[in-house]
């Protein structure tokens, strides 16, 4: 931690005296492992490769266990970003390092970019050193502690234990990805802060045969620090596989009331709604939200909060990735749009305050290699009451989506536009589960959907930084 | 600082060996992604990123380990490949099939590329204007046009590969690209549209008159207008006509994926024990390769150092090939493909896809559009997955109905969904006009690792496609 703050003043230093009116220094180091498993091809229960067959018969009875097909990798990834400016003009640089020479000249080519690049009239000042800072620091040594042999240990019981659970399972493979971060940010208002987290993430898939039927499933726990016991996780994951063995077509196109489980609903509110309430995208006419901030934007039983305090959130942290503290932000108070989120240059473009939401998390690349962008810290759907079961039973005629449909990512976050495919999905008849579906597909819209909720369940799962319970959505069409 | 990249992989080389591994090898990379991004005619950001680092890949016992640094002296890098040895040690004790690379020719060579105005010699201002122009084409094209967000990117550098068997390769890879995305609204409705154009090629492919900025803002802002008026598209089975753009989607996603052998290895692909058999009609052949002669990403050799050969996965509609790295090869007794590929140095090399196209037919695509009676004409896309049952979905961002051959009305956004293996036994035209395309902004994922990748083929037409619409 010192380091990284260390670096981060002499390139500050570095900064100030090449001229620059002001400059931030980002700097990130993580110690990574992700071990990846394919485990328990069963070869006697018909799962297995032809042409591998004769080669696992041999060990194969009654199923392989605890070994597989192990991919391990482990690093450190350090690294910093620059913002630079010169007259308004922002230029930003980063590398993927954080010795003392590689810094100095990324901050020197940032301010080769600020000087020639045309200025940002928007532009106002980097952020300003602010207290008190969000509750942080969820760092837990056993995750930092945490070794292949180890993780790799746990991958192959879990796989056994999901094998274990029914004989129709014939392959199960699991992921564990164990990091430990370190963040600091340094800039010329004399802003100097920094924090460190661990996050553990397993998650596990599998198949099952009957006949000449092939199914798949998922499951996913995300959480802040080291847990032993995968065992619920397998079994999760194994009874979602088995579950959807009988699939059949929808009798007809279904429009009306479908049931998005947590973790379903999840896929799709997690990739549209942040869009919708960023600031910069209201700011630059990409939000459907624009104009409607004290507006009814959904149904009165629907309520929504940014919580960058939340215990054990994945975006819980003292700061963001510009230095202002993590807070806590209504977004949606019983169906009235309540704040959007804002980062620094968001919010000082209005003359307010950051809600502490910039992120510089990229889909593939390291948060170093990012300008901080607006994004949820942690976004909650607040729960309402009852499980699963208990909103089937409110369900004469209807279609229940589980695990993660494909297609989610491809959503439309402008208009809000979904089409998804399920591959694990039910139908609904009396209030209850009837039987499997086929691949259904699902389409409609997200911020239309949020107007059409009929029930929401008391079930809230964490993916990521998206917590959500289960819940009911009319105005749905699903076809197979 | 190139010498001392190449130094350091030799060293990490030796080390390897000396620490117990039976195999080896290096990954090095120095590369510099550059990006321009103007919104509604105003400079937003402009970045430049510069990737330094070593992965190590150490086969022992069983199996093997990989681990990664950006820090370049010597002590980390030992300390990288004793941290990669201590996986493998841990690995091969859970570990079923033997993991070893297949055999291939050793090679020392070094690839450079030569086009006419690399961007690495070009001056930021010159190339800030190019998408400051897209973006003003774009903005002048409609009143409806709330916003236009113009991009400009850029990744260029050198990749190295070396192993403990001798073979030390290099290449420049590059890839160039504008970006133009634009909202039109109308009333409460909101709606998008965008273009791109993306190569391995100097900038004076910009200087094409089917690719100027102008005509790629002109091209965004028109089809974001038209949607304004689109209805959505009814679901349903229907038949189709795809352009190049979803065709190289559906070639890559739906098929390409199921064709690589890591998938096919632990039988987890429905193409598994398919070589030789008719998948789909005799008008088909999909292809990858690394160096595509129609546009697309240039890439000499895979992360295994490789050289990256053009396969013929399906072959008028027999299945003739996988994508191959060593590991699968040695596994499946097949030949290496060079289909070896990592995001950067910080990820282990996986099978990956280069450049993935239908290969052409001899129809007219205008011929194609008058078969269709009834159906959907589905143009561009703005991606797809497939599941390994062979169940994918992707999306159509534009498309129009069309009955009798006629264009009748816009769609909204419009999700294709299906069995690939059914598909393809229902591909009825496949048109000439092939064509080969690559984004330097997305690119493919895979277990978490990016992949700069090219897609591509001709109009094809098929039959009974299910659309997922909201109607």
């Amino acid at each position: 931690m010192d380091e990284l703050v260390e670096i981060g003043r002499k390139a500050v230093n570095h900064a100030q005296g090449l001229g620059l009116d002001e400059a931030e220094i980002f700097l990130y180091k993580e110690n990574q492992t992700t071990v990846k498993f394919a485990g328990g091809i069963f070869a006697s229960r018909g799962g297995a490769v032809k042409g591998l067959k004769r080669r696992f018969a041999r060990i194969a009875e009654p199923w392989i266990k605890k070994k597989g097909l192990p991919v391990v990798t482990s690093g450190v990834r350090a690294g910093v970003g620059v913002r630079a400016v010169e007259k308004k003009a922002i230029g930003f640089t980063s590398v993927s390092s954080i010795e003392e020479k590689n810094v100095l000249e990324v901050v020197e080519q940032a301010a080769k970019i600020a000087k020639i690049r045309p200025p940002d009239p928007n532009w106002v000042s980097l952020p300003e050193a602010k207290k008190p800072l969000g509750a942080g620091g969820i760092f837990d040594e056993r995750v930092q502690e945490l070794d292949a042999e180890k993780m790799l240990g746990l991958c192959a019981d879990c796989c056994a234990a999901v094998g274990d659970f029914d004989k129709r399972i014939t392959q199960a493979a699991a992921m564990i990805s164990a990091s430990s971060v370190y963040l600091a940010v340094v800039n010329t208002n004399g802003l100097e802060s920094y924090d460190r987290g661990t996050t553990f993430t397993v998650s596990v898939d599998a198949k099952a045969k009957s006949g000449n039927e092939d199914v798949g499933g998922y499951d996913i726990l995300s959480t802040r620090s080291f847990t032993n016991d995968l065992n619920p996780l397998a079994v999760s994951v194994a009874k979602r596989t088995v579950e959807c063995l009988g699939r059949r077509a929808l009798s007809e196109k279904h429009v009306g009331k479908v049931v998005f489980e947590n973790t379903s609903w999840n896929a799709l509110f997690s990739v549209i709604f942040p869009h919708g309430i960023s600031a910069l995208n209201v700011q630059e006419n990409r939000s459907i939200y624009k104009g409607n901030v004290g507006n009814q934007v959904s149904g009165e039983n629907v309520s929504i909060v940014d919580d960058g305090t939340l215990p054990d959130g994945f975006g819980t942290a003292k700061i963001d990735d510009e230095g202002t503290p993590r807070q806590r932000t209504p977004i949606v108070e019983n169906g009235v749009l309540a704040n959007i989120i804002y980062d620094n240059y968001a919010a000082k473009r209005e003359q307010r305050e950051s809600t502490g939401n910039a992120s510089r998390l990229g889909r593939t690349s390291p948060p170093y290699a990012n300008q901080p962008a607006i994004k949820p810290s942690n976004l909650v759907l607040l729960p309402g009451k009852g499980d699963l079961d208990e909103l089937l039973s409110q369900v004469k005629n209807g279609v229940l989506v589980k695990g993660s449909p494909i297609g989610a990512l491809h959503s439309n976050v402008i208009t809000g536009d979904f089409s998804v495919t399920a591959d694990t999905a039910f139908k609904i008849e009396d209030g209850r589960i009837a039987h499997p579906l086929k691949a259904c597909t699902v389409a409609g819209n997200l911020y239309g959907a949020l107007k059409s909720i009929v029930a929401i369940g008391g079930d809230s799962k964490a993916i990521g930084n998206v917590v959500c319970p289960s819940l009911i959505v009319d105005g749905i069409v699903a076809s197979t | 600082m190139n010498l001392q990249i190449e130094d350091l992989m030799d060293k990490a080389v030796k080390h390897a060996l000396a620490v117990g591994a039976f195999f080896a090898e290096v990954k090095g990379e120095d590369t510099k992604t550059r990006s321009i991004e103007v919104v509604n005619n105003e400079v937003h950001t402009v970045s430049e990123a510069r990737n330094i680092g070593l992965g190590v890949r150490v086969f022992y016992g069983k199996s093997n380990g990989f681990a990664f640094s950006s820090a370049l002296d010597e002590t980390s890098i030992s300390k990288t490949v004793e941290t990669a040895m201590k996986i493998a040690r841990a690995a091969t004790k859970k570990t079923l099939i033997k993991l070893k690379p297949a055999a291939v020719k050793t090679i020392q060579e070094k690839k450079l590329t030569n086009v006419s105005k690399h961007p690495g010699e070009v001056p930021l201002d010159e190339k800030k204007d190019l998408c400051l122009r897209q973006c003003k084409a774009a903005m002048e094209t409609s009143k409806s046009i709330a916003n236009a967000s113009s991009m400009y990117g850029e990744y260029a550098g050198t990749i190295y590969h070396a192993n403990s068997e001798g073979t030390k390769v290099s290449y420049e890879p590059l890839l160039v690209g504008l970006r133009i995305a634009c909202v039109a609204k109308k009333g409460k409705t909101i709606v998008d549209a965008r273009d791109a154009y993306c190569g391995s090629k100097g900038l004076t492919m910009f200087e094409e008159e089917e690719h100027t900025p102008e005509r790629l803002g002109g091209n965004a802002a028109k089809w974001a207008v038209e949607k304004l008026d689109a209805k959505p598209a009814t679901a349903g089975k229907f038949d189709a006509l795809v352009d190049p753009h979803l065709a190289g989607t559906l070639a890559h996603e739906s098929f390409g994926h199921l064709s690589e052998a890591d998938f096919v290895a632990i039988g987890s692909s429905p193409l598994t024990g398919k070589i030789g058999q008719t998948l789909g009609t005799d008008i088909v052949t999909i292809i990858d390769e690394g160096l595509p002669e129609k546009g697309g990403y240039t890439v000499h050799f895979d992360d295994e150092g490789v050289p990256c050969s053009r396969v013929e996965i399906l072959k008028r509609g027999v299945l003739n090939h996988y994508l191959q790295s060593r590991e699968t090869a040695h596994a499946l007794k097949m030949e290496p493909t060079g289909n070896a590929r990592s995001q950067d140095y910080s990820f282990e090399p996986i099978v990956r896809m280069r450049n993935t196209y239908f290969g052409g037919g001899d129809w007219k695509p205008e011929e194609a559009l008058k078969e269709l009676k009834r159906g959907i004409y589905a143009i561009d896309t703005a991606g797809g997955q497939v599941q390994d049952t062979g169940t994918f979905l992707f999306k159509a961002v534009r498309g129009y109905w069309v009955e009798n051959g006629e264009l009748k009305y816009p769609l909204r956004d419009v999700a294709l969904t299906g069995n690939i293996l059914e598909l393809l036994k229902n591909v009825e035209v496949v048109c000439s006009d092939l064509e080969i395309s690559s984004s330097v902004f997305g690119g493919c994922g895979k277990m978490g690792q990016r992949a700069l990748v090219g897609t591509g083929g001709p109009h094809i037409k098929i039959k009974d496609v299910l659309f997922g619409g909201a109607s």
